[in-house]
């Protein structure tokens, strides 16, 4: 599992590649909460080359998306597969999010 | 060869001809001695008879003769003391022959002869009586004539030296009576005890004649009367015959001198012996012709019985070969797949005669088991030669086909066409997708295979016709799934029908009886064998015997995790496995492995304390078109089901942040149940696939 993140204009997009399933979530937690930091502005999430996601990954995601709706910001989904999607929409977090292709 | 078996055919038969030659050359001896020796004895004892016969029969003719010299002899000693008075009357001395022949009608002729010069006045002196053959009146004859000169004549001469009288050697008399005679002669002494004269008494040999014509012992037989000096006075019956051999019995006749004979020709003597010798030997040759005839047809059969034999012995090797060839076309290495956990396989079969109508067989193409048992009906050769098209044709069909009903229905067709014999096919066939435990088959007319899961149960059959009988039929397919340890056994009715002394069948419940214990497939189809053999006992197997037994091991998976989390990336591998084998779409692969993410996750980072080491067991299987996962462990207990389910529709400030596992759980698997079993707690999850 490998994130990248780049601020550019005020924009955070954080580049997700690999597995984020419950190890992985251990590991990139650090990096995905210092994200909150940047959670009064708005945090690009893009998963075009995010494989798998379990549920400590869709936690790190929800507590980046509580800090922002606390902050004011705005968290956007980028590029998820179909199959991701479809946990997403299985666990409500399609409503949750501001999805984008 | 078949010179080879001709000339051994023909050194038999030599063998046969000697002996044969021997025995009669044998029967033959015997016979000959037996007779021989029975003839010897035979012939020893009719000669003795024959003795005694002729001894009696010359005895008879003896006494006749004896009768007549003592007449002779009689009249002349009767006469004697009238002799001696004659002597001193010359003139009357002719009156005592003359009264000799007169008084004795067996005398002929008779004289007194003088001594010469006894009497001065005639010196010699002889007048002879002798009796007319014609008239038989006496004349009155005399002997003192100058030619015949009596005293110098044998009867005289010998009759002076022997006052007992004198016999005198035949003669033929021309004078007297011209006949043979022989005279009796005396010596007649005067008053002073000189000899004076000779009285006589001539006897005719005519009656002897008839007297050894009467002997009639035997057709050919001679009889004779020899004289003193050998001349022969009398023989009647035939005359002796240069080369023949002759029985001769004699007796001498007293006073005579002569001697009585018979000669008896051994061929008259022996004529019925040697008739009955020709009867015998007539009997015996036709009994050795016999012999001979009864030995040609003994050797025949003998040399027909030999060869039948080693036909005999030829076509059991054939046989044996033909075994081995059948043999040779069904698998039989066990286990037949040492690198396959998935299936513990084994067959059996166990022909009652060399070569039988059994078959079975099995391989495996695509991950697909193929398995087939089948009873052709009948024994021996016909039954194998239909079991050996069948197998051929199952290798063709299910080379190119995997749906067991068109297997059976293509056989069935070729089976039914080439069909001459008449023999039908009871036929299994089985088609066992290994990773899923899918088993599709179709069962033609073969008693149902037995299925080992929980319990022991029929596998349920449709009514299929067996091969061999309709060309047309329509054969039922079925399917089963066979779960993780099922197990199949498969078996002809040579197992069930097994039959022991008191012909009792073997019977399913034996064969249940037998199942019941697990086992591994040799283990079990040797089980099987040994129950059978203990219930038959010395019995002959009566029918063929086939068994196949699969133990389904696959459709299963493990995998066992540490509780560390960084063990939880193993499961990508493990179910990827799974979706590969199982060719699962990776979608569905992807929400299993998240399923089981979860599910693992969380007996990962609570079941066990922390610091403290624990295990996390987990297993898949496919059966019945679901995939099951198991996970348990020996943490403690919890119930994840028992945990509220999460509210999706929830706002971000409301939502929690845990709580999203076992709702994915549930989510994405059809069955979700929890059990504590044994210590442990156990989760099963399973999704249709």
């Amino acid at each position: 599992m490998n994130i990248t993140i780049e601020k550019e204009n005020g924009v955070v997009t954080a580049q997700l590649e690999g597995r984020l399933d419950t190890p992985a979530s251990l590991e990139v937690a650090p990096t995905m909460e210092s994200l909150h930091d940047d959670a009064g502005g708005t945090v690009i999430l893009d998963c075009k080359k995010l494989e798998y996601i379990s549920s400590s990954g869709l936690r790190l995601f929800l507590s980046l998306r509580k800090a922002a709706v606390n902050k004011g910001g705005t968290v956007i989904i980028r590029g998820i597969s179909n199959d991701i999607r479809q946990v997403f929409v299985m666990t409500g977090f399609l409503n949750l999010f501001q999805i984008e292709d | 060869m078949l010179r080879k078996r001709e000339k051994k055919e023909d050194s038999t038969k030599g063998v046969s001809i000697r002996a044969g030659l021997m025995v009669v050359f044998v029967a033959a001896v015997t016979l000959t001695a037996t007779t021989f020796i029975q003839s010897h004895y035979l012939q020893k004892g009719i000669k003795q008879e024959a003795s005694l016969r002729a001894q009696s029969e010359l005895e008879g003719a003896r006494s006749d003769i004896m009768d007549i010299v003592n007449q002779a002899e009689a009249a002349v000693r009767n006469s004697l003391w009238i002799a001696q008075w004659c002597l001193s009357q010359t003139d009357s001395l002719f009156r005592v022959p003359q009264r000799v022949v007169l008084d004795n009608p067996v005398v002929v002729g008779s004289t007194m002869a003088l001594v010469p010069d006894y009497n001065s006045k005639y010196p010699l002196y002889a007048p002879y009586a002798v009796r007319n053959l014609v008239n038989g009146k006496v004349q009155i004859l005399s002997l003192a004539t100058e030619e015949y000169d009596y005293p110098s004549q044998e009867w005289f001469l010998l009759a002076l030296e022997d006052t007992e009288g004198y016999w005198s050697e035949p003669y033929f008399d021309i004078g007297g009576g011209d006949q043979y005679m022989t005279t009796y002669s005396m010596p007649v002494k005067d008053r002073n005890g000189n000899v004076a004269a000779v009285l006589t008494a001539d006897v005719s040999l005519d009656w002897l004649t008839s007297v050894v014509t009467d002997i009639k012992l035997y057709p050919n037989a001679t009889s004779t009367i020899v004289s003193r000096d050998g001349n022969t006075l009398v023989m009647a019956g035939g005359t002796p015959l240069e080369g023949e051999k002759y029985q001769t019995y004699s007796i001498p006749v007293e006073r005579t001198g002569w001697t009585l004979s018979l000669s008896v020709p051994e061929k008259d003597l022996f004529a019925n012996v040697r008739q009955a010798g020709y009867l015998v030997r007539l009997l015996q040759l036709l009994g050795l012709v016999m012999l001979v005839f009864i030995l040609r047809v003994l050797t025949k059969n003998l040399i027909r019985l030999h060869t039948l034999n080693e036909q005999k012995e030829r076509m059991q090797s054939e046989l044996r070969i033909g075994h081995d060839i059948q043999m040779s076309m069904v698998p039989k290495t066990f286990p037949p797949f040492p690198d396959r956990k998935d299936l513990d396989f084994a067959a059996v079969i166990i022909p009652a005669k060399e070569v039988g109508g059994d078959l079975y067989d099995y391989y495996i193409r695509d991950g697909l088991l193929f398995f087939c048992i089948g009873d052709v009906s009948g024994k021996g050769v016909p039954a194998a030669m239909v079991m050996t098209v069948t197998h051929t044709l199952f290798r063709a069909v299910s080379s190119h086909e995997t749906s067991p009903a068109r297997i059976v229905s293509v056989m069935n067709t070729s089976l039914t066409q080439s069909n001459e014999s008449e023999m039908f096919v009871t036929f299994f066939i089985g088609v066992l997708n290994l990773a899923s435990g899918h088993l599709q088959y179709c069962n033609a007319g073969h008693n149902p295979p037995l299925w080992l899961a929980n319990d022991i149960k029929k596998l349920p059959v449709e009514p299929n016709l067996p091969l061999g009988v309709e060309d047309e039929f329509s054969f039922q397919e079925q399917e089963i799934c066979l779960r993780y340890d099922d197990a199949l056994f498969l078996y002809t009715d040579g197992l069930t029908e097994a039959e022991n002394a008191s012909a009792q069948l073997f019977g399913e419940e034996r064969v249940q009886e037998v199942l019941h214990k697990r086992r591994n497939s040799m283990e079990h189809l040797k089980a099987m064998e040994e129950a059978v053999d203990q219930f038959v006992g010395e019995a002959p197997q009566s029918d063929d015997l086939t068994m196949l037994f699969i133990h389904y091991l696959g459709g299963e998976q493990h995998l066992v995790l540490h509780n560390d989390v960084q063990e939880i990336s193993k499961l990508a591998d493990f179910v990827d496995s799974i979706a590969e084998e199982n060719q699962l779409d990776p979608s569905l692969a992807m929400s299993l492995n998240l399923a089981l993410e979860e599910a693992v996750t969380n007996v990962v980072l609570y079941a066990y304390p922390k610091g403290t080491d624990g295990v996390v067991d987990i297993t898949a299987r496919l059966a019945d078109g679901s995939l099951e996962f198991v996970i348990s462990d020996s943490g403690i207990p919890f119930d994840p089901t028992a945990a509220p389910k999460a509210d999706t529709t929830l706002s971000v400030q409301e939502r929690p942040i845990g709580g999203l596992g076992i709702y994915l759980v549930r989510e994405i698997m059809d069955d979700v149940h929890y059990e504590r079993v044994d210590g442990k707690n156990r989760l099963s999850i399973s999704k249709r696939v």
